[in-house]
């Protein structure tokens, strides 16, 4: 069936457009205007933007912690209304299956799931299948493992840790590899409490500098096309902005992407000690262009922080809101959650938001700096729409900096900057950045071939509206969103890449999980039988 | 002889005598379409079959509920009232050079302990150590594990709160009611903790209550203001992690969970199954246990009841449906105690059974149109 969507304001900057045009699309892919063929569905999206879905690359939507931070917070997520017909489950809050549905209605397509740790990877699996709708991808866990851990004290080849690398993104099905606080995971299980760049994992004589190095150049080797997923040390610390510019610098000029920086701009200027270190940031990442970040906002209002940085979330026990939480020392990374609530009126919260908003603003290329509020960790991934309208508009962000504690103006550039994002910058940094950063040929982009992976806005003024509520959002060519409601299911899929390796590195895996833990290893294999037709699988090519 | 064994055999029966498959799906999906508030229990069950389950309960606006709630819940109510720490079997294996077990019978909530925790072998990771096992609370011999040299703190079931109270008390410091000789013992033992290097606190909430739980993580919240420490738990039988974990991804709760509203609300004890049907509230149930056929839990159910459970488990009033045992006549997904991680089990005897997932769709095939999706 061919689709037309007629005379919509199209904001595709992979092909540098930004004007009216017909979008035309048949049997899931974009198609170019076929002459002499009439549509036999025509939408009149005029005084609308039509745009690619939207690609989320690190959001917490899947897997062990979050489950177990849906169990601690029962009173987080109690549901308010019953859900329209054919989308079960669609309004059980913090359900998988609303995940689907809310991400839909924004316009997003496709999610990444940032931490997979290997031994829980059918259980992320699990879960990602149950989320409709949207396409979904995942990043496997490696650093705090003692196989690599124990391979680079043995001082083994580079070859031998590409192949581990690959074998393991390969055995769990992801699109590549994060790493999160390397080194420090372990070393809180030895009773370090604290954990820098150049600090010695005990036992294994290895620096965190070592370990995300070694996987780092490992991703290249391999060819896996997103570029390590960095975590870095001492996430949330003031004065932590000198761990941030040392790990650009410890990048040496190869890929690397580094996750949710907000929580890493921070200085220790002011009477609190505590200041907003964003400007330092920006300017280390415009200097250094094979290096792209997320920014890990921080909105305010209740929400749970969820991560595999165990040494970190142990030490924001003390401060949970409320006060409870879950420390899981897991067979490499582990994960801990901690419910928090990030307050206007709060110091120490409006400087995070600022810094935020600063790194968004400052960073001059939308294409090294992607969206994420770290969903849950600094907001909630419904939040977007808001913080896409504060980056469009000086105007908003003033009202919303009157509210904020005096102080913290002085520990911040934000009131200086005038700088408002455009539609194509958005489009931009949310459509066609992450496609590249992922190495998605056919997604974030609207030419013939694509994926019909389309969502349409109504124009208005009130831009946080016009993200919230899609008009239409059409998944593999089929409508789901109407209207900002989402009406039917469809079945995304999930996206991995198969980097190749020398298969010797698995008879070498299977004795190691033999003597260590006297188990086969093939246990934690993700089997796409066991996912029971409820995710299907879609590669990601490598690169040669 | 020959009827008596095909019978048992059979592979669905009304009120124990044999009928087709197709007119026992029928009537299971006339049973449970027809009632106001049906109850989906039991749940011994793997992923997938919970997974259908949680969505047939829905669909009905009906509720549901695990075999063994009661155990997960015990755990539970501590996680979300003060939180917890925990680690995996696997870590504790390898790294852990104390154990901390706590109450009786652990080998029989998970036959494989010893096995799996490997206590008579040195750690591996963080450095070689032998282990230290102090054992609280063991019934009379118990206390014997090959390779191991088990210290003992002796209680009583009626004992263990107040000995785990001044365990707790007596690693942070603070004074006991006990004797001098009572106290002495427990302080050798709060050393111990102390100075474990990653201590590992192992217990069943099966056989403890919340306020136990609480108190033994309170204790390891404090032992870790100096060094690690982390608890193993014991899940409950039946699936029920696995389940737990299925129902929390797909409703935001666990089990004892009811759609009335069209919505997920979880009550542990508006939902609880047995009280839904000894109250009257559910007026039909589909009882699920497909690994051992445990009956359940109500006296005398005045409302029909649809079963799901392996061949030799059939009932003797209503309507029964024999399905395969997971992992077993069926490959499976479910939550691996030793991993403490959903595994994929294969099939180790195959049979022509359908799994619960199929039944469950089989059912739900038959409804009437005027259902809603």
């Amino acid at each position: 069936m061919l689709i037309r969507l007629r005379g919509g304001h199209v904001v595709d900057p992979v092909n540098g457009v930004d004007g009216v045009a017909d979008i035309y699309f048949e049997d899931g892919r974009i198609v170019a205007p076929p002459p002499g063929r009439e549509p036999d569905e025509d939408h009149d999206v005029s005084g609308h933007i039509v745009m690619a879905g939207a690609i989320d690359i690190h959001s917490h939507i899947a897997g062990g912690n979050v489950n177990s931070a849906r169990l601690l917070l029962p009173e987080m997520h109690r549901s308010i209304r019953a859900r329209l017909a054919g989308t079960p489950l669609s309004t059980a809050k913090w359900s998988t299956f609303e995940t689907g549905r809310l991400y839909a209605q924004m316009g997003f397509t496709t999610v990444v799931e940032p931490a997979v740790a290997p031994h829980h990877a059918l259980h992320a699996h699990l879960e990602l299948g149950d989320v409709p709708i949207i396409d979904k991808g995942a990043l496997t866990v490696l650093g705090n493992d003692d196989f690599l851990l124990g391979a680079l004290r043995e001082g083994e080849s580079e070859t031998a840790i590409a192949d581990y690398v690959a074998q393991t993104v390969e055995a769990t099905g992801t699109l590549g590899l994060k790493c999160i606080n390397p080194g420090g995971a372990d070393a809180f299980k030895q009773n370090m409490r604290a954990f820098g760049l150049d600090e010695i994992v005990p036992f294994y004589g290895v620096t965190s500098r070592q370990i995300f190095k070694s996987l780092q150049k490992a991703t290249q080797t391999v060819g896996i096309p997103h570029p390590l997923h960095l975590h870095m040390n001492n996430l949330g610390i003031a004065g932590n902005i000198e761990t941030a510019l040392a790990t650009i610098d410890a990048a040496e000029g190869l890929p690397m992407h580094l996750a949710h920086v907000q929580f890493y701009a921070y200085g220790v200027d002011g009477k609190n000690a505590f200041s907003s270190a964003a400007p330092a940031l920006a300017a280390k990442i415009n200097a250094n262009k094979n290096i792209t970040v997320d920014v890990g906002a921080v909105m305010f209002g209740d929400t749970v922080t969820i991560s595999s940085d165990v040494l970190r979330q142990f030490n924001s026990l003390s401060g949970a809101i409320p006060k409870k939480g879950v420390i899981f020392d897991g067979d490499a990374n582990g994960g801990g959650v901690v419910p928090y609530a990030y307050r206007i009126s709060n110091y120490y919260n409006a400087i995070q938001w600022a810094a935020g908003l600063e790194l968004f603003l400052l960073i001059d290329d939308p294409l090294q700096v992607f969206f994420t509020t770290d969903h849950p960790n600094g907001g909630p991934f419904t939040t977007y729409p808001e913080l896409f309208a504060l980056l469009m508009s000086a105007e908003l962000r003033a009202r919303w900096m009157e509210r904020l504690p005096a102080d913290v103006l002085e520990m911040t550039t934000l009131p200086s900057i005038n700088r408002e994002y455009s539609l194509y910058e958005i489009a931009l940094m949310s459509r066609a950045g992450p496609a590249r950063l992922y190495g998605f040929a056919d997604r974030g982009r609207l030419d013939a071939g694509s994926i019909a992976d389309i969502a349409v806005y109504k124009q208005q003024t009130d831009k946080a509206g016009m993200f919230r509520n899609a008009a239409y959002v059409f998944k593999d060519g089929e409508l789901v969103v109407r209207d900002g409601s989402v009406t039917r299911y469809t079945k995304g899929k999930t996206l991995r890449v198969r980097p190749g390796y020398d298969r010797a590195i698995e008879k070498r895996l299977d004795a190691y999980y033999d003597q260590l833990y006297g188990l086969s290893r093939s246990i934690f294999d993700v089997p796409e039988a066991a996912l029971a037709g409820r995710s299907r699988y879609a590669e990601v090519a490598c690169r040669k | 002889m020959v009827e008596t064994s095909v019978e048992a055999m059979s592979n669905a029966t009304l009120d124990g005598k044999s009928i087709s498959s197709e007119d026992a799906y029928e009537q299971a999906a006339k049973i449970l379409q027809a009632a106001n508030f049906p109850l989906v229990a039991g749940l011994g069950a793997d992923v997938a079959g919970a997974q259908a389950a949680i969505l047939l309960a829905e669909r009905l606006r009906g509720a549901f509920d695990h075999l063994a709630s009661r155990d997960s819940l015990t755990d539970l109510e501590v996680v979300r009232s003060a939180g917890i720490f925990v680690t995996t079997p696997n870590e504790a294996r390898v790294r852990a050079d104390l154990a901390l077990l706590v109450g009786s019978g652990l080998t029989g909530y998970w036959p494989a302990i010893f096995e799996r925790l490997a206590l008579d072998k040195e750690t591996v990771h963080g450095g070689k150590t032998k282990r230290r096992v102090i054992w609280v609370g063991p019934k009379r011999g118990e206390a014997k594990i090959e390779g191991v040299e088990v210290e003992t703190i002796p209680a009583t079931e009626a004992e263990l709160p107040g000995v785990l109270a001044a365990l707790r008390a007596r690693v942070g410091g603070r004074p006991t009611a006990l004797s001098a000789a009572a106290t002495k013992k427990l302080d050798a033992a709060a050393e111990a903790l102390k100075s474990a290097r990653f201590g590992v606190a192992v217990w069943a909430a099966a056989g403890l209550d919340s306020l136990m739980v609480e108190m033994l993580q309170g204790m390891i919240t404090e032992l870790n203001g100096t060094t690690r420490f982390t608890g193993v738990p014991i899940g409950g039988r039946s699936g029920a992690t696995g389940v737990l974990q299925t129902s929390a991804w797909m409703t935001g709760f666990p089990p004892r969970t009811g759609f009335g509203r069209g919505y997920p609300e979880h009550d542990a004890w508006r939902f609880e199954a047995r009280r839904l049907v000894e109250s009257g509230e559910a007026d039909a149930a589909l009882w699920i246990s497909a690994y051992d056929g445990e009956p359940p839990p109500w006296e005398d159910a005045d409302i029909p009841v649809v079963t799901l459970g392996p061949p030799g488990a059939a009932t003797k009033r209503g309507l029964f449906i024999a399905v395969g045992k997971p992992g077993e006549n069926y490959d499976a997904v479910e939550f691996a105690q030793e991993t403490s991680s959903m595994v994929l089990r294969r099939a180790k005897a195959p049979a022509e059974l359908p799994t619960v997932a199929e039944a469950i769709a089989a059912i739900s095939a038959r409804f009437s149109e005027d259902l809603p999706c």
